[in-house]
C-alpha cells in the first residue's frame, strides 16, 4: 500500500482541473498512456495560480497535487531545481514507483521551460 | 464504514468456516501420513477422509474416484496436464492447441514446451472472448496431440464452448484439458457429456483452502509426472498429501454439490443489480466480454471511460471495497491485461478497465454503497483526468 501523504493527496488532491488563461501548459505522456498536463499562470517570474490534471496512478496524482501547492506564489527559477531529491523530502520514493512520480515531475518542468 | 466489502472473488475466496472446521483436527490430532495405512490405524482414519474427498470432487465433476489426484492447485494441476501429455506423447506429434486468453499458468507452460520443440497454435478468439470450434477444427493436423481450452476466463468470465471441443477432439483421438479454475464449484461439469481428458480445479476459488487443488485425468489416459518422489497419488504427483488442504478442498466440493444453484443464483442476482445500477448512474460504461448472461454469472468486467483502474482501486480500497482489475502503474511498463487485448479492448481502455467478482458471502443490501462510491470517485477522477472532456 502506499505512504500515508500519497494516500492523503490522492484523496484530496489540491489544485485539480484547468486554467482558464494560462500563460504556460506542460505536458508529459507515458508510452502506457498515462498523462499528466499543468497549467501555470505566470508574471513576473511568479507562479501566480497553477492547476493540473493527471490520468495516472495515485503516486502521480498526489505528486501532482504537492507539486502545485509547493509552486504557488514561487519563483520559476527556484521551482525547475525541483527534482526526485525534493519529492524524497515529502515521503519515501520506491523504486518501483520512480516512473509515476516522473510523469507528473516532467509535466511540471515540462510547463516551466517554456517561458 | 469499518466493514470490508470484498468483491474480488474472481481471485480468491474467503475459507467457508465450515471448511475450516472440517479440516481443523486433521493438524495435530489426526496428523497421521495417509501412506501407512495399513500398518496404523490413525493413517487409515486420514486416508478414510482423504478418500472421501477424492468421491466428494469425482461427484461434482461426474467422474471417478480414481481418475481424481491432488495437486497444489490450479497451477500445478495446468503444468501437470500439458506438460505431463506434450512430454509422454511426443512420439505421436508435437503440435498444441490452445487460445491467447488462457491464464498464465497455460501460457507460460506452453511456452516452456515451445522451448523444447512443441509448436504452439493458438486459436483466435472473438471480441466477446469466444472461440470457434470451427477454427479448432481446421488448427488441427495429424501433428496435433492435446487441445487446451479453459473452460471460462478468469477476467471477464466468458464461458468456452467445451462440449463442442471436446467432441472434436475425442473424434480425432486428440487429448483435451480444460482448466476449470473459475467454473468448478459455481457451475455444472460432466466430465463425460464435455469429453474432457483433463481438467484443473483449485480449491481457494470456491471457499476451499488455498495451495490445493486437484486434476481429473481420465481412466487410461498417461500422463508423464513431474514431480519424482515416493509415488504418492499413483505416481503422478509424488508427495505426502497435503491432508488438511484435500480435506478441506473435499469439503468444498460437498458443500458445492450441495449449494451451487442456490449460490449461483443469489451471485447472479447482486451481480445483476450492481451492473443495472452502474449502468443507471455512472455514464460511459461498457461492459468487456460476453453479454451478461452469457458469461459467469459472478463476473463483471468494465470499462469506465477517461480514467486508469489503479486509483480507482486503491480510491474504492480507501472506502472499504476491493475490486480487482489489475494494477496497470501511471507510467511503468507494466504489461496490460493480455485477455482484454486479445478480444480487441483498445490500450487506453484496457488500463480503465474494473472487474468486480461476486462471492457468495457477499451481501445484496451493500449494492447501493458499492455504486454510490465508484459513482463519486470516478466523478473526481474523471474532473482529474486531461483525457476527460465531460463527454
Ligand atoms: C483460470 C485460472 N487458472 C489457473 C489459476 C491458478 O490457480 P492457483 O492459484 O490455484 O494456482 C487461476 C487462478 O489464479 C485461474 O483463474
Amino acid at each position: 500500500m502506499y505512504p500515508k501523504i500519497i494516500i492523503e493527496h490522492f484523496m484530496h488532491p489540491k489544485n485539480v482541473g484547468r486554467l482558464e488563461n494560462p500563460s504556460n501548459i506542460g505536458t508529459y505522456e507515458t508510452l502506457s498512456k498515462a498523462k499528466a498536463v499543468f497549467y501555470f499562470l505566470i508574471e513576473d517570474d511568479i507562479v501566480k495560480d497553477i492547476k493540473y490534471q493527471v490520468a495516472g496512478c495515485p503516486y502521480a496524482i498526489a505528486v501532482g497535487s504537492i507539486l502545485s501547492e509547493y509552486a504557488k506564489g514561487k519563483r520559476i527559477f527556484e521551482l525547475a531545481k525541483i527534482n526526485k531529491k525534493f519529492l524524497e523530502k515529502y515521503f519515501p520514493v520506491d523504486e518501483d514507483k520512480e516512473e509515476c512520480i516522473n510523469l507528473p515531475l516532467r509535466a511540471f518542468l515540462n510547463g516551466l521551460s517554456k517561458i | 464504514m469499518n466493514t470490508i466489502i470484498y468483491l474480488d472473488n474472481a481471485s480468491t475466496t474467503p475459507t467457508d468456516k465450515r471448511v475450516i472446521k472440517k479440516m481443523l483436527p486433521f493438524f495435530s490430532e489426526n496428523f497421521a501420513n495417509p501412506a501407512t495405512k495399513w500398518t496404523s490405524s490413525l493413517s487409515k482414519l486420514v486416508d478414510e477422509e482423504v478418500e472421501q474427498a477424492r468421491l466428494n470432487i469425482a461427484k461434482l465433476l461426474g467422474a471417478d474416484p480414481d481418475e481424481i489426484f491432488f495437486t497444489s492447485g490450479g497451477t500445478e494441476s495446468d503444468n501437470t496436464a500439458l506438460k505431463g501429455i506434450a512430454f509422454k506423447h511426443h512420439d505421436r506429434g508435437n503440435e498444441i492447441i490452445s487460445i491467447p486468453i488462457e491464464h498464465e499458468a497455460v501460457l507460460k507452460s506452453l511456452e516452456t514446451l515451445e522451448g523444447f520443440g512443441f509448436k504452439i497454435k493458438f486459436a483466435r478468439v472473438d471480441s466477446k472472448g469466444f472461440v470457434d470450434p470451427e477454427e479448432i477444427k481446421r488448427l488441427i493436423t495429424k501433428k496435433t496431440i492435446l487441445v487446451s481450452i479453459m473452460h471460462a476466463n478468469n477476467e471477464i468470465g466468458t464461458i468456452e464452448p467445451i462440449e463442442e471441443i471436446g467432441k472434436i477432439c475425442r473424434e480425432r483421438d486428440i487429448y483435451f484439458h480444460t482448466d476449470a479454475v473459475q467454473t468448478v464449484g459455481h457451475i455444472p461439469i460432466n466430465v463425460k457429456s464435455f469429453n474432457v481428458d483433463l481438467l484443473s480445479l483449485s480449491a481457494h476459488k470456491f471457499y476451499g483452502p488455498k495451495g490445493v487443488g486437484a486434476i481429473y485425468v481420465r481412466k487410461g489416459v498417461k500422463v508423464k509426472p513431474f514431480m519424482d518422489g515416493g509415488g504418492q497419488e499413483k505416481g503422478i504427483r509424488s508427495g505426502t498429501l497435503n491432508t488438511t488442504g484435500i480435506i478441506g478442498l473435499g469439503e468444498a466440493a460437498r458443500l458445492a454439490s450441495e449449494e451451487m444453484e442456490q449460490t449461483e443464483s443469489d451471485v447472479k442476482k447482486m451481480r445483476d443489480l450492481l451492473w443495472d445500477k452502474i449502468q443507471k448512474q455512472i455514464p460511459k460504461v461498457y461492459l468487456n466480454g460476453a453479454e451478461i448472461d452469457s458469461r459467469l454469472s459472478n463476473n463483471l468486467n468494465i470499462i469506465i471511460k477517461g480514467i486508469r483502474n489503479e486509483p480507482l482501486l486503491v480510491a474504492l480500497n480507501e472506502r472499504g471495497v476491493i475490486a480487482g482489475g489489475g494494477s496497470a502503474c501511471a507510467a511503468g511498463s507494466k504489461y496490460p491485461s493480455h485477455v482484454l487485448k486479445s478480444i480487441g479492448v483498445k490500450d487506453n481502455d484496457i488500463f480503465g478497465a474494473l472487474r468486480i467478482t461476486i462471492g457468495k458471502f457477499n451481501k445484496i443490501e451493500y449494492v447501493d454503497y458499492v455504486v454510490q462510491s465508484l459513482n463519486e470517485i470516478v466523478n473526481s477522477l474523471r474532473d482529474l483526468s486531461p483525457f476527460w472532456e465531460g463527454e
